[in-house]
């Protein structure tokens, strides 16, 4: 996800060179390689994450498209204020682009898990969230940003994600992606967990569960036509996020579900009331909190059999 | 009109303004207007009344954003923003509040408030400006009691690094912070040797006198490094029981004695109170 960043990053610098590259000491030799080819776009605030936003807010007011980029956690919650005050207040066009989101850094623990980025951010207003599950997407969702008059923020894995879209994918924000459409359940999901819940899909489909799925890959705006079109014709609808299941992709549902009285039965599959357990490679650590293939399928299965 | 007669005017203006509208941070506008009223109105900052979007235009920050009723009157006397709109103040459907907003007034460079963000959104400004090629200076007004802030520091550090010499800070070094003086709450600030060691060229002036803070203002950086100007003020400057006060952070007078202070001091009569 990084290296299709920074390579839609790097052409749009080279378009543009009012778009700057901004880290907190975040950076890898990805980076290097745009400071090679963009010297004079490419600025590295060191550890400080505040200063860091507050000033990106500032270029932005001169005229510049500044992406800062470091980990989701040290944006979304300890650069909270500057980006409401700093950057959304004032709607300056800052790309605010968290890595690593959901437990993708997984040998470090909750300190520097993303698990509660959109319940923070999705009520500050002004701000676009968008949330790419591969590669191919994460790139799109650069373009889609630079293409946004405006804040955006942008959730990316680190994980070697992998690959479900062709070659010039565009995603466009409030439009909903669906990836299959042929069954009587449907599954929404967010992110980079999109590949878990295309194994469980595919084993369910395996043996006669036809469940459809939608990636979300626009958090706000959200695609409600798409959420109600595939609430009318499901039995249940599930939600899987590798977030907080507390005011993210799974509320954002219900909300508009119990607002349209739609009266459709949601099972949200995320995280609970709880920092996630474990520490490890990301594959275990989805295992040990239910957010990998196996459990997802084991709900699903489980609770449409209850039906 | 003299400049301490006109600045007698401003005092009356923001008290009546705020009085009226029921709520003002008085004492720490009064501690920084002369610093705004000589960088509005003595040609410090480069604007273009005609053409005030102009990108070569210098940019203010007030970073201590609870003093913006002491910014917008210096901004209505340099014609940046209408005598209607100020008025306005606080009044239901008014065009201004209690803090600056680049939502309510275009000429306003940064929305502030919350403390600490000033001087990093100014840094970045002078960023983008440096990176143009563009000759204008970014100034930033901060408060020393917001310097108990992280960020300042963090900005501090990294404006330095950059080698921001188009950037500077102002402080208004009234000592005062809401509860109690700056110094019974951090120990001794030593802001000299702390923004010194930050790699910041420092002066120190008086934060009352007009020309000591044109004079300084007005002069160019050190080649390579950002300029903490440390001004020296009265918190409350102008109204006796508000000088060097603390209770007065976020008060207006209340009572006939309180009151008659100030109508004496600022020279208000009865009937423009109504």
């Amino acid at each position: 996800m990084q290296s299709a960043y920074i390579g839609k990053l790097m052409e749009l610098a080279q378009q543009d060179r009012n778009v700057i590259h901004i880290l907190a000491d975040s950076g890898t030799g990805y980076d290097e390689m745009f400071r090679r080819n963009f010297p004079g776009q490419i600025y590295n605030f060191g550890i400080s994450e505040e200063n860091m936003v507050a000033a990106a807010a500032g270029m932005a007011a001169a005229g510049k498209t500044p992406f800062v980029y470091t980990a989701g956690a040290f944006l979304a919650y300890r650069s909270l204020e500057f980006i409401r005050d700093d950057i959304c207040f004032q709607n300056l066009n800052v790309k605010i682009v968290g890595m690593g989101s959901g437990l993708a850094w997984s040998s470090l623990g909750p300190t520097h898990h993303t698990t509660e980025d959109v319940a923070v951010l999705r009520a500050i207003p002004n701000l676009t969230i968008l949330s790419p599950a591969t590669p191919r997407q994460t790139a799109a969702a650069a373009a889609a940003a630079y293409s946004i008059p405006g804040p955006v923020y942008i959730r990316i894995g680190m994980n070697h994600e992998k690959e479900f879209y062709p070659e010039g994918f565009v995603m466009t924000a409030g439009k909903n992606d669906i990836l299959k459409n042929d069954g009587d359940v449907t599954v929404f999901v967010t992110g980079s967990i999109l590949e878990e819940v295309h194994d469980a899909v595919q084993r369910l489909s395996r043996e006669g569960l036809e469940v459809n799925l939608v990636n979300v890959t626009s958090i706000k705006p959200f695609d409600r036509e798409n959420l109600l079109e595939m609430a009318a014709r499901s039995r249940i609808l599930f939600s899987v996020e590798e977030h907080s299941v507390y005011g993210g992709l799974g509320s954002i549902l219900a909300e508009i579900l119990a607002q349209e009285g739609s009266g459709s039965k949601l099972y949200r599959i995320g995280l609970g009331d709880c920092f996630a357990a474990g520490y490890g490679t990301l594959k275990s650590v989805r295992a040990e909190n239910g957010l990998d293939a196996e459990v997802i399928y084991r709900t699903i299965r489980e609770i449409t059999g209850d039906e | 009109m003299t400049d301490e007669v006109k600045l007698k005017e401003l005092r009356k203006k923001i008290f009546l303004t705020g009085y009226k509208g029921g709520m003002a941070h008085l004492a720490s506008c009064y501690s920084c207007l002369e610093i705004l009223y000589v960088l509005y109105g003595k040609g410090v900052l480069k604007l273009d009344a005609a053409d005030p979007g102009w990108a070569g235009r210098d940019r203010f920050v007030l970073s201590k954003g609870h003093a913006g009723l002491a910014l917008y009157a210096v901004m209505t006397e340099a014609g940046l923003m209408t005598e209607e709109d100020f008025a306005s103040y606080l009044k239901p459907g008014g065009a201004i509040g209690g803090e600056p907003c680049m939502r309510d007034s275009a000429r306003v460079e940064a929305t502030t408030g919350s403390l600490g963000h000033g001087l990093p959104f100014g840094e970045g400004m002078a960023m983008a400006l440096k990176a143009d090629g563009n000759s204008a200076r970014v100034f930033v007004l901060l408060g020393d009691g917001e310097c108990e802030e992280g960020t300042v520091w963090e900005a501090a550090m990294t404006s330095a690094a950059f080698g921001l010499d188009n950037l500077v800070a102002i402080l208004d070094c009234n000592e005062i912070q809401k509860m109690d003086s700056v110094k019974n709450t951090i120990g001794e600030p030593k802001w000299q040797e702390k923004w010194t060691s930050f790699g910041w060229s420092v002066e120190e002036i008086d934060g009352h006198d007009i020309d000591a803070i044109r004079d300084c203002l007005s002069k160019e950086n050190e080649k390579g490094k950002p300029r903490l100007v440390i001004a020296h003020t009265v918190k409350g400057k102008g109204v006796s029981i508000m000088e060097n006060n603390p209770n007065w952070h976020f008060k207006l007078p209340r009572g006939k004695k309180e009151m008659k202070v100030f109508l004496e001091e600022l020279g208000v009569r009865e009937e423009e109170m109504e």
